[in-house]
């Protein structure tokens, strides 16, 4: 008798015991909103109109994609599409959409909206629009729930290529009153202003220079989903200011590294603040030195090997950055797929460095310089000018006296990628999702391009590499194209167009209320259905 | 016509000559910086082809020669079209009349808090004169004047908001509280103070300073003497002599205030206070420059017409002044 009851108890205790661990462990809770800071204010609510690191991540909790991605390396999971299905030979993707989709507006979500989207404005106007659907031949809409994509020539990263910022679908009866054969019209148009999508937000209000208010959307396709009542955007010019709103709870989130390095340190160490460098490793952020070919004596390879050998990338990394990042082997990041893993560290070795010039010819003058050069350095904040201070020590050691230039953002762009009026500059970019997008765009001769940023703005030209890189970008065997990607890095060690400096990270900090934000490789481009507050 | 309202009148008519020659300054500045609104925003995409490029500056209306702008923009500026800002997607005017109400009553609440306290402690500085009052006063007030806005609006931050808690950190309001009335007019009020304070206490230190002085000068004129020599009470005295004495401060003030209307970007970037200021800064970050003419097409012209209350004022306060 005793037992028995004895045992009754237990279980219920044991019940009991494993519903409050329940709660505590993360059982999420519905309600509630996030607030979160990032800066500059977004200029438009859709990756149409600009890609920028604050559009796209408020774009996505209100535009989505046929896909999911799980994991760092963004395995493929069912978005607005429930399956799909490839051809043998990679040329054909059909999709099989998801039932009694709404738009924000009511409307039936249908094939329509995919075919507009990807063909009339993905295409034609987003910045990556061209690397991921060049080869589309064109899209058919054999029924309201099936799209099927004709490709002219595989794309081995197709399928990465349905993430909300990079492919939003839009809806086709707005679309359909706009002009799509002329630019301004779509950029410019209401759509991106006063957004209409399928995902778990909508907007409610937008109040210029003060804050964002995105609302559940009530009539969202998954069930039970989102779990946060509201995301609010609150504008927060200052780093230090929003350092201190996280501090003291008046915002529960800080992407993206958006505050200074020095705050990131301090805030990580407190009780109630988490840190967090994953989330975009999909995204893949690299930095280098990027080098104007043209110009001598940087034309000179040894010359670009012995800046390489003069600079300390752990010193970079620890003391300028504060150990947020790992230095780079390579301009392809080691979070990536294609990384090649047998590229050994880059050597740090001074006495190296000043032989190697003499060696080249460039002897020591009388006060021990052997040349000068310029450097210019992304004008993103107080770390890029530690930097530059850092390098223009380091190379004074070699013998070469740098000058070191200040230029704002657009002026900066200007002069490195329409002028070419520079001689090496620090700069950061994206590899995204895969090499052949955001990779290629810098190494490969055809892009070379005057007045186009973030590409071959060192004029750099190797047959063998643009062959590589366009063979890479339609083989589909997994395994030779982790060949062609390796030999294309082994290239790049050997000539040094850039000199690979450090792999910075994003970090993440938010409030410890906070749950399940980071899912995937594209965390923070997601749009934060399965997020939860306490 | 009586001699006032025609001098109104010509500097009403001078306005406009002033205000296009300052907007055609203003417009050849601008287009000196290198870089354009289409480099900055395909920049800020992270990667653009030339085409796209080059289609944002057809938008934009960038790519056509630079003397065809500036008559399409003085265009603009007789019809009082102040355009639209491409990379916003609005208009200017939307845009700026959006900012103006924060900017004025932060700009308006800062002046009024300094000139009144700034007259006050210049009084009992120049009353007190030469005793510690007076030395503990000038000594505050160079301190408030040498002391960076920045670091003291993040200080105030630090004081207020993390450590005692009781102010916000920033912003002009709570975000989707839905107050309405007399509860959102003490949020706002609440937000207020740090900003406001922060931007009066430089102000502050001015206005010490120039009444005190100025209150000592009038106080050694022979008026004075004669006044007393009459027989006035020593506060009769001290009525007359403060008139004149603020004539420099009403002075200075109009001229600030028209200062501020685009100058505070210090502490609307460090308090998040949704103004013009910051508005100016990132859309020079931005090379937007339809938004950029337009602030500052505002900013002159408001100048210019506080200026002239100014003066009218001024006349009002001094009857030695006469406008012909």
């Amino acid at each position: 008798m005793i037992k028995r009851e004895l045992a009754g108890l237990m279980v219920a205790l044991a019940v009991l015991l494993a519903a409050v661990a329940g709660t505590e462990a993360g059982e999420p809770k519905r309600g509630g909103t996030l607030t979160y800071t990032l800066h500059p204010e977004p200029t438009a609510l859709s990756t149409i109109a600009t890609t920028a690191i604050p559009v796209a991540t408020i774009a996505s909790k209100i535009y989505e994609s046929l896909l999911e991605y799980e994991g760092p390396f963004l395995t493929p999971r069912p978005g607005l599409a429930e399956s799909w299905s490839v051809s043998p030979d990679h040329t054909v993707y059909t999709f099989k959409l998801q039932r009694g989709v709404k738009w924000h507006d009511g409307t039936p979500f249908t094939s329509g909206d995919v075919k507009i989207s990807i063909e009339k404005v993905v295409k034609p106007y987003h910045s990556r629009g061209a690397a991921y659907f060049g080869q589309l031949e064109r899209v058919e809409t054999p029924d309201p729930l099936t799209v099927v994509f004709r490709l002219k020539q595989p794309v081995p990263y197709f399928l990465k290529a349905f993430q909300p910022t990079e492919s939003p679908i839009l809806p086709k009866h707005v679309l359909d009153k706009l002009d799509l054969s002329d630019a301004k019209s779509v950029r410019q148009s209401e759509l991106m202003q006063k957004p209409i999508g399928t995902g778990p937000f909508r907007l409610q209000e937008w109040k210029r220079g003060s804050h964002i208010i995105l609302e559940r959307n009530p009539t969202y396709w998954k069930p039970g989903r989102p779990y946060l009542d509201r995301i609010v955007l609150r504008v927060i010019p200052d780093g230090a200011a929003r350092a201190i709103a996280l501090e003291n709870g008046e915002v529960d989130l800080v992407p993206m590294s958006s505050v200074p390095p020095a705050e990131i340190a301090r805030l990580a160490a407190l009780g109630h603040v988490a840190r967090s460098d994953k989330g975009t490793e999909g995204l893949g952020p690299i930095m280098w030195l990027e080098i104007n070919l043209r110009k001598a004596p940087l034309s000179d390879v040894r010359v670009r090997r012995a800046i390489s050998l003069a600079l300390d990338r752990k010193k970079i990394t620890n003391v300028i950055w504060f150990g947020q990042g790992k230095p780079a082997t390579s301009p392809i990041v080691s979070g990536g797929q294609y990384h090649d893993k047998s590229l050994k560290p880059f050597e740090h070795d001074p006495g190296k460095a000043n032989a190697l010039l003499d060696e080249a010819g460039y002897r020591r003058g009388p006060a021990g310089v052997r040349f000068k050069l310029v450097q210019n350095y992304q004008p993103y904040g107080e770390s890029w000018v530690r930097q530059a201070e850092f390098i223009k020590q380091e190379l004074g050691k070699i013998g070469i006296e740098v000058e070191t230039q200040s230029l704002d953002f657009g002026a900066w762009l200007k002069r490195i990628f329409t002028d070419w009026d520079y001689e090496f500059t620090a700069n950061s970019s994206h590899n995204y999702a895969d090499p052949s997008i955001g990779v290629q765009r810098v190494f490969h001769s055809g892009n070379i391009k005057r007045g186009a940023s973030y590409t071959n703005s060192m004029g750099y030209t190797n047959k063998r590499a643009d062959e590589l890189f366009d063979q890479a970008a339609v083989e589909t065997d997994g395994a030779k194209r982790e060949r062609l990607f390796a030999e294309i890095q082994q290239i790049l060690r050997e000539e040094l167009p850039v000199v690979p400096l450090m792999e910075l990270d994003w970090i993440q900090l938010w409030n410890k209320r906070v749950h399940g934000l980071i899912t995937n490789g594209i965390s923070i481009y997601t749009g934060w259905d399965s997020v939860w507050v306490e | 016509m009586p001699p006032t309202a025609l001098f109104v009148l010509r500097r009403v008519a001078q306005l406009v000559p002033v205000v296009l020659m300052i907007a055609a300054l203003n417009f050849v500045l601008l287009h000196l910086a290198p870089g354009d609104a289409a480099d900055v925003l395909a920049g800020q995409a992270g990667h653009a082809t030339p085409e796209f490029v080059e289609e944002l500056r057809r938008e934009f209306g960038l790519d056509r020669p630079l003397h065809a702008r500036f008559f399409i923009f003085v265009g603009k500026v007789l019809a009082l079209d102040l355009g639209r800002s491409p990379i916003q997607q609005t208009t200017v005017a939307k845009l700026i009349l959006e900012r103006l109400p924060a900017t004025l009553l932060l700009m308006l609440s800062a002046i009024l808090v300094a000139t009144v306290l700034g007259v006050l402690l210049g009084v009992v500085a120049a009353v007190r004169h030469n005793k510690w009052a007076d030395r503990l006063i000038s000594v505050a007030a160079l301190v408030a004047y040498a002391t960076p806005m920045f670091w003291l609006g993040l200080m105030l931050i630090v004081l207020f908001s993390v450590y005692l808690d009781v102010l916000p950190s920033g912003g002009m309001a709570k975000i989707g509280s839905g107050y309405t009335g007399a509860a959102y007019a003490l949020d706002v009020l609440q937000h207020l103070v740090l900003p406001a304070a922060t931007l009066a206490l430089f102000y502050v230190a001015i206005y010490t300073r120039l009444t005190r002085s100025s209150i000592l000068e009038v106080y050694r004129l022979d008026f004075i003497r004669t006044a007393r020599a009459k027989g006035l009470p020593e506060r009769s005295v001290a009525r007359h002599a403060l008139r004149n004495a603020l004539l420099p401060v009403v002075s200075l003030a109009g001229v600030q205030l028209g200062h501020l209307l685009g100058g505070s970007v210090l502490v609307e970037t460090v308090f998040a206070w949704p103004g013009l200021g910051r508005l100016l800064f990132d859309a020079l970050m931005q090379r937007d420059v339809n938004l950029l003419l337009g602030i500052l097409f505002v900013s002159s012209v408001v100048v210019i017409l506080v200026n002239l209350l100014v003066d009218l004022l001024y006349a009002r306060l001094d009857p030695r002044i006469v406008y012909k």
